[in-house]
């Protein structure tokens, strides 16, 4: 019976119909599948972001539908603490609630709904990257009033938050139903919720590092005596360049650059969810498309008839304080950079970073308008910026977009050129090294999801078109989809085309000094596949195609790469797409095969040998390389971190991120349990005691009867006791 | 609160068993390894229960084939303890500076069903208790936040049952009174037949049946032992 009770008891609830059994433990606890978990950054001075206790933090689950229940939770909630369950449309107004009064907070689950989507959501700094800003910036997060570039952030990614938050995505909403059912069978008496069975929540993520990047690092390093532990990591990955001509020692001061840059990397407050597209992906795909789009109307071969050169560059890290141009600004400084031929200052004509320019897109839908603002931050006319201004101009004519409105103005949203005019004051400041910012935005951003989990490929109303790429890699043009109806004039793709065009026809002045009279544009078809690739799925037609022929074969996940920087430590997926995207798109196709491919060293180029668009394998001649987007922070020695001057941002290292849902108990079991167990064994003490006691008055006779074999010794025995 | 219901619910199950261990059987080193035999047979039980349990793949999700195999297991043991017992009692005896073992030879009865009983406890109310920590309790499902108090009583039941099933088992041999022994083993299947009920989460309809019988077995162990109700009421009202 024991062990048939044994039995029971261990696998509860499987009737005897059912053939299978379930563990008590399963039947206690139901665990949140699919979430991402906000978790622990530090800086230089400060701790930013999450961690739960050790062991997770329990909390019992209120449902936020309106302010008053987040208020009620945080003033009157009596069984607390409590675990807020919100949507993203109630988050910005209920977390300042919690921020306030966390005591009766144990964390947020905070989920998105598939009917109810906010206007805006965005968990950066109201002044993104504020305080590695140039001078002349005005945005400040702490005083009001002034220009604001994110006027509807929670600024949560740069703030310490004393409790764990999850976050549940559109297709986990069957989770939140679980809760929500095991909420309205027992919290919904909000009156009477103290001593009986309530739903509850667990999240666990706990971060072993804190209080700051310097003292994370120390204890990082210090090992103990038996277990050296890790506890956080710089942030970093890698920046790509890529010049029209290739650039040697011999040659470089011969040729000045126009550098072209876009960032690759996007944040958001939650592990694995940042999509990025509005905030970075549409300038990166504008970069890869326009230098696509460049390398077809200057052929490599022609290099010794131009004495210009174009250099384009995609930052990793810029949403953490400028990681990757802070780098690179930092090694032309030293003459570091590009490694093969460094740049100097001076070879540098004219610097044009395509910046935050995604979300007008959303607002402009419906026509083939998209404004931009070039923002020159002079106050004196540069003559490069303005010819650059005007061939734009000129060359969007035909399309009528894009229309840019030139901002003169000291104070620059946030964008790598803070880190040019930081670190290299001198000739930035003074116009020899000019700059200009591409962005769609004035005083505020048009985009209202910057850097949240929230900034899908919906919000620029891209849908992928899914069409087949020839195996020559040749791509249908703009004109002929537009005019088959697979695209419209107010689509993303055709609108990124066409600035791409625009972008690459005038650096087709720039560099040949005559405006091009050809019909070569960017393909939409491209921009389609470019933007799939970097929003939706990593296993499409040109990440495929653009693989080392070598890599096995396995196809990569059917989801969006990364886009956050992650730690240096962990080279990311996103930069190395866009690298050989533009190895694949603007490399020159040699008649070599594999042995011969690697062998090749030509100074200038490097060779990969790729898969191809027919998966046969191609070889590859590029100028593309990749240089390491660490802050100098972390390679100067001695750098004192404190000090602000480069990022020092560090990421927490965590062992497990789960959630679970459960019925907390009530307390009724255990006074139950402990009322009867007291009772029980107080009983049993006396009665155990009194019957061995009197043992020899009330077992007497029939002891004796029975010990009949040795009933002489018994008897005798008795008797002495 | 967790935590709280991890100690009620040991006490409960064991509060009374290691009252009486420590009353009756811990001053006495025979006695403990008495009591320690006693349990280690009862894992001999368990252990060929379950490789049948095992062996018989298409009955392994029918708890009531691994229960009945259990209990003849469990009643084959008890019998292998009073052989084992009455062959080693004269050794035992003369190895023990205390002399008053065996004045009742169904002193070792009682020690050796405490050891089966207190095992067989442990066994199904571990892995119970690993779950009563917390932070979560039965309900979400289905079940209650009682479940917990409710196994740790069916446990304590259980070891107790098994203390009196053995002084009847022994006695029932000595005596050749074959009655006896068919009340045990009947109990235990009729007791363990009860607690199937617990999966469709009648709880009442287990435990108290299972008290019942418990009652009864505690009064015919009673006698067995040679205890009279009379000499009991009568040692409560005199002064001694």
């Amino acid at each position: 019976m024991a062990s048939f009770s044994y039995k029971v008891l261990l696998l509860i609830l499987c009737t005897f119909t059912l053939a299978h059994s379930e563990r008590l433990h399963e039947q206690i606890y139901s665990s949140i599948e699919g979430g991402a978990a906000c978790f622990r950054r530090l800086n230089g001075t400060h701790q930013a972001g999450c961690s739960s206790a050790d062991n997770g933090a329990v909390g019992v689950v209120h449902m936020i539908k309106e302010i008053n229940d987040a208020q009620w939770l945080v003033q009157n909630g009596s069984a607390g603490p409590y675990m807020a369950v919100v949507s993203t449309v109630q988050f910005y107004d209920v977390i300042e609630i919690f921020m306030q009064q966390p005591e009766n907070v144990a964390g947020i689950l905070l989920y998105d709904n598939a009917t109810d989507s906010p206007t805006a959501f965005s968990q950066e700094s109201r002044c993104p990257n504020e305080y590695s800003s140039a001078s002349g910036s005005t945005c400040s997060s702490t005083v009001a009033g002034g220009i604001v570039w994110n006027t509807k952030g929670t600024g949560l990614l740069r703030r310490d938050i004393p409790f764990p938050i999850f976050y549940l995505p559109q297709s986990k909403s069957d989770e939140i139903d679980k809760i929500q059912l095991c909420y309205e069978k027992f919290n919904l008496d909000k009156s009477n919720q103290k001593g009986n069975p309530l739903c509850s929540l667990q999240l666990n993520s706990f971060m072993f590092a804190a209080v700051n990047s310097e003292v994370c690092l120390r204890r990082s390093a210090s090992s103990a005596l038996l277990n050296p532990t890790k506890v956080c990591d710089p942030l970093g990955d890698n920046n790509v360049y890529y010049s029209l001509f290739p650039r040697t020692e011999e040659t470089k001061s011969s040729k000045p650059v126009t550098l072209v840059t876009a960032r690759i990397d996007t944040a958001s407050l939650f592990d694995g969810v940042s999509p990025g597209a509005a905030s970075s992906v549409v300038g990166m795909v504008t970069l890869l498309t326009a230098a696509t789009t460049l390398s077809q109307l200057i052929p490599a071969k022609d290099a010794h008839l131009y004495e210009q050169n174009v250099l384009w560059t995609l930052f990793n890290g810029e949403a953490f304080d400028y990681i990757g141009s802070q780098r690179v600004a930092y090694d032309i400084s030293k003459g570091m950079w590009p490694a093969a031929a460094p740049l100097s200052p001076a070879d540098i004509r004219l610097h044009v970073e395509i910046g935050q320019i995604g979300g007008a897109l959303s607002n402009t839908n419906n026509d083939s308008s998209w404004p931009f603002h070039a923002f020159v931050p002079y106050t004196n006319i540069i003559p490069e910026i303005n010819e650059f201004l005007d061939m734009m101009t000129s060359n969007a004519k035909p399309y009528n977009t894009p229309v840019i409105t030139p901002e003169f103005t000291m104070n620059l949203p946030p964008s790598s050129l803070h880190s040019f005019r930081r670190i290299l004051k001198n000739v930035t400041e003074s116009g020899e090294l000019p700059e200009v910012l591409l962005a769609d935005h004035s005083n505020t951003f048009t985009n209202l999801f910057y850097h949240s989990a929230l900034d899908e490929y919906g919000k620029i109303y891209f849908s992928y078109k899914n069409l087949t790429i020839s195996n020559t890699g040749v791509f249908i043009s703009t004109d002929e989809l537009l005019a088959n109806g697979t695209l419209k004039q107010g689509d993303p793709q055709v609108k990124i085309a066409r600035l791409a065009t625009t972008l690459a026809r005038t650096l087709y002045q720039t560099v040949t000094g005559s405006a091009y009279s050809g019909n070569i544009s960017a393909s939409a078809h491209l921009v389609d596949e470019m933007l799939y690739c970097f929003l939706q799925s990593q296993a499409c037609r040109l990440i495929m195609a653009a693989d080392y022929a070598s890599g096995g074969g396995s196809s990569p996940p059917a989801s969006a790469a990364p886009l956050y920087v992650g730690v240096a430590a962990w080279a990311g997926t996103a930069p190395v797409f866009a690298a050989h995207l533009l190895a694949l798109l603007t490399g020159a196709q040699l008649p070599a095969n594999r042995t011969v491919c690697d062998s090749l060293a030509e100074p200038g180029f490097s060779y990969y040998w790729l898969r191809g668009w027919n998966h046969s394998g191609v070889c590859i001649q590029t100028t593309m390389n990749m240089s390491a987007a660490v802050s100098p922070a972390f390679a100067i020695t001695d750098y004192d971190l404190k000090s602000g001057v480069y990022s020092s941002w560090t990421e927490s290292v965590w062992q497990a991120m789960s959630a679970r849902v459960f019925v907390s108990a009530g307390g009724g079991g255990a006074g139950a349990a402990a009322a009867a167990g007291a009772t029980v064994t107080v009983l049993a003490a006396l009665l155990t005691y009194w019957l061995h006691r009197h043992a020899d008055r009330i077992f007497a006779a029939p002891a004796a009867s029975i010990v009949n074999d040795d009933a002489a010794s018994g008897i005798l025995r008795t008797v002495n006791c | 609160m967790t935590l709280a219901e991890f100690f009620s619910c040991s006490l409960l199950a064991f509060g009374a068993p290691l009252v009486m261990f420590s009353l009756t059987v811990a001053n006495d080193p025979v006695r403990i390894i008495i009591m320690i035999a006693a349990a280690f047979g009862w894992l001999l039980s368990f252990l060929l229960s379950s490789l049948v349990w095992y062996a018989v793949v298409p009955l392994r999700s029918y708890l009531a084939f691994g229960m009945v195999f259990a209990v003849i297991f469990q009643e084959g043991f008890r019998y292998g303890m009073y052989l084992l017992l009455r062959k080693t009692e004269e050794g035992l005896k003369e190895i023990s500076e205390n002399h008053n073992i065996g004045s009742n030879k169904l002193e070792m009865a009682y020690v050796s069903g405490l050891g089966f009983g207190t095992m067989s406890g442990a066994f199904a109310l571990v892995n119970v208790l690993a779950d009563s920590v917390g932070p979560g309790t039965l309900g979400l499902h289905n079940g209650t936040e009682y479940f917990f108090v409710t196994s740790a009583a069916m446990t304590l039941c259980m070891i107790l049952l098994n203390t009196f099933w053995s002084v009847i088992f022994f006695s029932g041999f000595d005596d050749k009174n074959y009655l006896k022994v068919g009340w045990v083993i009947l109990s235990h299947f009729f007791v363990s037949g009860l607690s199937l009920l617990n999966s469709r989460e009648l709880y009442a309809a287990t435990i108290i049946p299972s008290y019942i019988v418990l009652l009864i077995t505690a009064y015919i162990a009673f006698r067995s032992a040679g205890g009279s109700t009379a000499k009991l009421v009568q040692s409560l009202t005199s002064r001694s």
